[in-house]
């Protein structure tokens, strides 16, 4: 037998255990709905339908299905992100892997959406109060001269300079570029995430409070717990690349001030049930992150042991997560509404004028979303 | 799903390999045909219906020509008929100004990956043949289903003429080693198209983001080879799967390129590029008209317009046609420079050179694009270079020379002259672990996505 042959046999053998190894595995193997790593729900087997079968969406979502639940699948992907470190790629599904943290580089496709301005405007008009805004730039933005610069046509500053210029006039905004840009050879984002890490988040409020009218809690009367460091946020979701360092999470309590008598969440189907600021059952879930606040809910009511009457209504989206651990020392009362998980309109959950002080605090990530706002007026 | 999906890899192809090699020998083309047909329904149940149509057609015209062998007139308005409703259907798909056509049928976009282009080149290819007395016409329905829709080679086909493919379907041999060369060349096409076919065209698109009238002229180059590697290594990488997973099912169809990238001449190039794609503009549209024209001078126009042609194929429009048109005068052109001794020495750089200019035409959007494309080639923008060339450079640099040097056919040249038995035997020896190598990290880089489906080219 000449050497080819064997060669021929040898690869034939290699090649085909791997294929049908593969195929058997990815069958048989276990089929999570969820993936923790890359917090997810993962594609169901397709029911056959003759619709799904004419627009070729079967073939489509047959595969997805065995992409999501092929074996192994997130020790593939991150191997991908791994060979494209070394080869130089460096982007991975919008991932871009600098060696010390994650960036998002489809920051320049994003629009600020005209919709949005307009209903936070509208209800500007509506509202006897005053309102605030402040819109928080993501790690691209602070870090964004670490990306190539062919994907930086649309920096963030110029996104939120947009956003402030088309707000009308009685809606105060509040920068808060400038000093996180200051401030951004510490450690106030995570590298893992597009989010602001609650020390981050101090430096926010502190230029924030300071606006809405009270003096800033100084640093150091805070106790700083240190409640996980493999903290791996949306970025590493997207990519699964191991190459950066996990993160850490942090509390900051308070001993000698204020402290929350109560916090209800009120869902959108009309229940309503207590629950706590921070969760730490999350840290086994695939959304550490989720530790602040817990589970997101349309509406939170926290009450809080300060005596000043004082009511605030935060609007926001999860950068304000960790922020609000930082308000209670300040408000007797603060309502906070996510309107991306609202299903009906705000009124049905506050009357806004009960509020004298409205604050919009959103990453300006959130603002292309042009539904954001679909509740907050009608 | 295509060829380059985790589903067609560790799914279907398994398994109809195996479903394949258990049926007995008198079922073996049937399977086949189902198997390709579950392929086209995996794609959208209207190709299915469309590759079914289309067969027909071409099936039943194929008949009558032959029944109507004593009677010319009526066999060549048959032809004729045929041919004006296989480039119908090309158009369709190929143009825009057909667009009402493709939203009646709710034809969805999966088609295009598909190589409808191929498939009317093979129709008119066994029409034409009958024709001319090449061959008979295939009564069984079944072969002549295979030839046209065979799972195989339906994606970004080789186009062979029906007696080839005839040939091969009554001896195919499966051997054991004929499957490893089979996988290996497979492998070696997903490669191909996974990591230079896709890395390539990252780069080109980020050159391509940068505004026309700011590209710096190093970064224009870089777009233009990062181009002419991409298409090359996503047609070739294409036609190598399907050459591969033919081999699995005893098929041997021939390669479609030969290493182009690198040859002396522009002639060179393009007979060393889509072979069977070449070939057939040459054999259905250049001969003919040969025939019917003997004025030398004439035939020159014959042969640009025949570029035209081929250019039009590849892009359907006037950027097509200014692209084939250029590549036509310069092969007229350059039968007089050629036997030019330095081109000896310089003929490669060259043909590379000439062949990334005129790929201008073949990418860009529109015609002016590609003018103004040019110019920053030339240096128009009066930028040399810019920081995204030092960025471009720092990532892709090493790639690109790796790419550039796949492209070659260097390694093969040194293996086939050498002579030597230890350099066969080792390559011998390493290659089912390169193989598998190659298997493993381009599974790696699609399990995120789950298929590489970045086109550079529709065809």
């Amino acid at each position: 037998m000449k050497i080819s042959e064997i060669s021929g046999k040898i690869t034939a053998f290699i090649i085909l255990t791997i294929l049908i190894a593969g195929f058997i595995f990815t069958l048989t193997g276990k089929k999570d709905d969820f993936s923790l790593k890359e917090n997810r729900n993962l594609a169901t087997f397709p029911e056959i339908s003759f619709s799904a079968l004419t627009d070729g969406s079967y073939g489509k979502q047959l595969n997805q299905y065995i992409t999501d639940h092929f074996f192994r699948r997130e020790k593939w992907v991150s191997a991908q992100a791994d060979i494209n470190s070394y080869t130089g790629g460096k982007i991975i599904n919008g991932v871009y892997m600098d060696s010390n943290r994650l960036l998002d580089t489809e920051v320049s496709s994003r629009e600020i959406s005209k919709k949005n301005i307009e209903a936070v405007n509208k209800f500007f008009g509506n509202y006897i109060g005053t309102a605030y805004f402040t819109a928080i730039p993501t790690t691209s933005g602070i870090y964004g001269d670490k990306l190539p610069e062919y994907l930086m046509t649309n920096p963030e500053r110029n996104q939120i300079d947009f956003l402030y210029d088309n707000l009308t006039d009685g809606i105060r905004t509040i920068d808060t570029y400038n000093i996180l840009r200051m401030l951004s050879d510490n450690y106030i984002y995570y590298r893992n995430d597009t989010r602001l890490t609650s020390y981050g988040a101090y430096y926010v409020y502190k230029t924030v409070i300071q606006k809405l009218g009270f003096r800033p809690s100084s640093y150091d009367k805070y106790t700083i717990n240190h409640i996980t460091s493999d903290f791996r946020g949306n970025l590493y979701n997207r990519c699964l690349y191991n190459g950066t360092k996990s993160d850490i999470l942090d509390i900051y309590s308070y001993s000698v001030g204020a402290e929350v008598t109560s916090c209800t969440a009120y869902c959108n189907n009309g229940m309503t049930y207590r629950k706590t600021l921070n969760d730490e059952k999350f840290l086994e879930s695939g959304d550490m992150y989720r530790m602040y606040l817990g589970t997101e809910e349309p509406f939170i009511r926290i009450k809080t042991s300060v005596n000043n009457e004082k009511k605030l209504l935060l609007i926001k989206d999860s950068y304000a997560d960790c922020f609000i651990q930082f308000l209670i020392q300040h408000y007797s009362e603060i309502a906070v509404i996510s309107p991306e998980h609202m299903e009906k309109p705000l009124s049905s959950f506050i009357n806004p004028d009960n509020y004298e002080q409205t604050l919009f605090l959103f990453g300006i990530e959130s603002m292309d979303n042009e539904n954001l706002f679909d509740f907050i007026n009608k | 799903m295509t060829y380059s999906s985790l589903l067609f890899i560790y799914g279907f192809l398994p398994v109809s390999l195996v479903i394949y090699w258990i049926t007995p020998l008198k079922l073996k083309n049937i399977s086949l045909l189902i198997l390709s047909m579950i392929f086209c329904i995996m794609n959208s149940l209207r190709f299915l219906e469309f590759i079914v149509i289309y067969t027909l057609i071409n099936y039943l015209t194929g008949i009558l020509i032959d029944r109507f062998r004593s009677r010319k007139l009526i066999q060549s308005v048959m032809l004729f008929t045929g041919i004006i409703a296989d480039t119908i259907i090309f158009l369709m798909f190929r143009t825009d100004f057909l667009d009402i056509f493709r939203d009646r049928l709710k034809i969805p976009d999966v088609f295009f990956p598909v190589g409808v282009s191929f498939l009317t080149l093979t129709a008119i290819s066994y029409i034409t043949d009958i024709y001319r007395n090449c061959i008979r016409a295939e009564y069984d329905i079944i072969k002549f289903s295979l030839y046209m829709m065979m799972f195989p080679a339906i994606i970004m086909r080789p186009v062979i003429r029906y007696n080839t493919f005839r040939r091969m379907l009554n001896d195919r041999k499966i051997t054991v080693t004929e499957i490893g060369n089979g996988l290996a060349i497979f492998v070696k096409g997903l490669t191909e198209k996974v990591i230079a076919g896709d890395t390539m065209y990252m780069l080109y698109m980020a050159v391509r983001s940068v505004d026309i009238w700011e590209m710096s002229a190093v970064n224009a180059w870089l777009g233009m080879i990062a181009y002419i590697l991409s298409l090359y290594f996503t047609l070739a990488g294409m036609a190598d799967m399907g050459k591969g997973i033919g081999y699995c099912f005893g098929f041997r169809f021939p390669n479609s390129f030969n290493y182009p990238i690198f040859s002396n001449s522009i002639r060179d190039f393009y007979s060393n590029w889509h072979i069977q794609v070449i070939y057939w503009f040459r054999r259905y549209i250049l001969k003919p008209m040969y025939e019917v024209c003997g004025n030398r001078i004439y035939r020159k126009i014959i042969f640009v317009i025949a570029w035209c042609c081929i250019g039009m194929w590849y892009r359907f429009d006037i950027n097509g046609f200014v692209w084939g048109g250029v590549i036509g005068l310069t092969l007229v052109s350059e039968k007089y420079i050629r036997q030019l001794k330095i081109l000896k020495i310089t003929g490669i750089i060259y043909t590379y050179l000439v062949t990334i200019i005129f790929m201008v035409f073949l990418s860009g959007e529109n015609i002016h694009y590609s003018v103004n494309y040019l110019l920053a080639m030339l240096g128009g923008n009066g930028i040399f270079a810019d920081s995204l060339t030092l960025y471009l450079l720092k990532y892709y640099l090493v790639l690109l020379l790796i790419c550039t040097y796949c492209a070659t056919g260097l390694f093969r040249n040194m293996v086939m002259r050498s002579g030597k038995n230890y350099i066969k035997y080792a390559i011998e020896i390493i290659s089912p672990v390169v193989t598998l190598l190659m298997l493993v990290i381009c599974t790696a880089l699609i399990s995120y996505t789950g298929s590489s489906e970045l086109y550079i080219i529709r065809l």
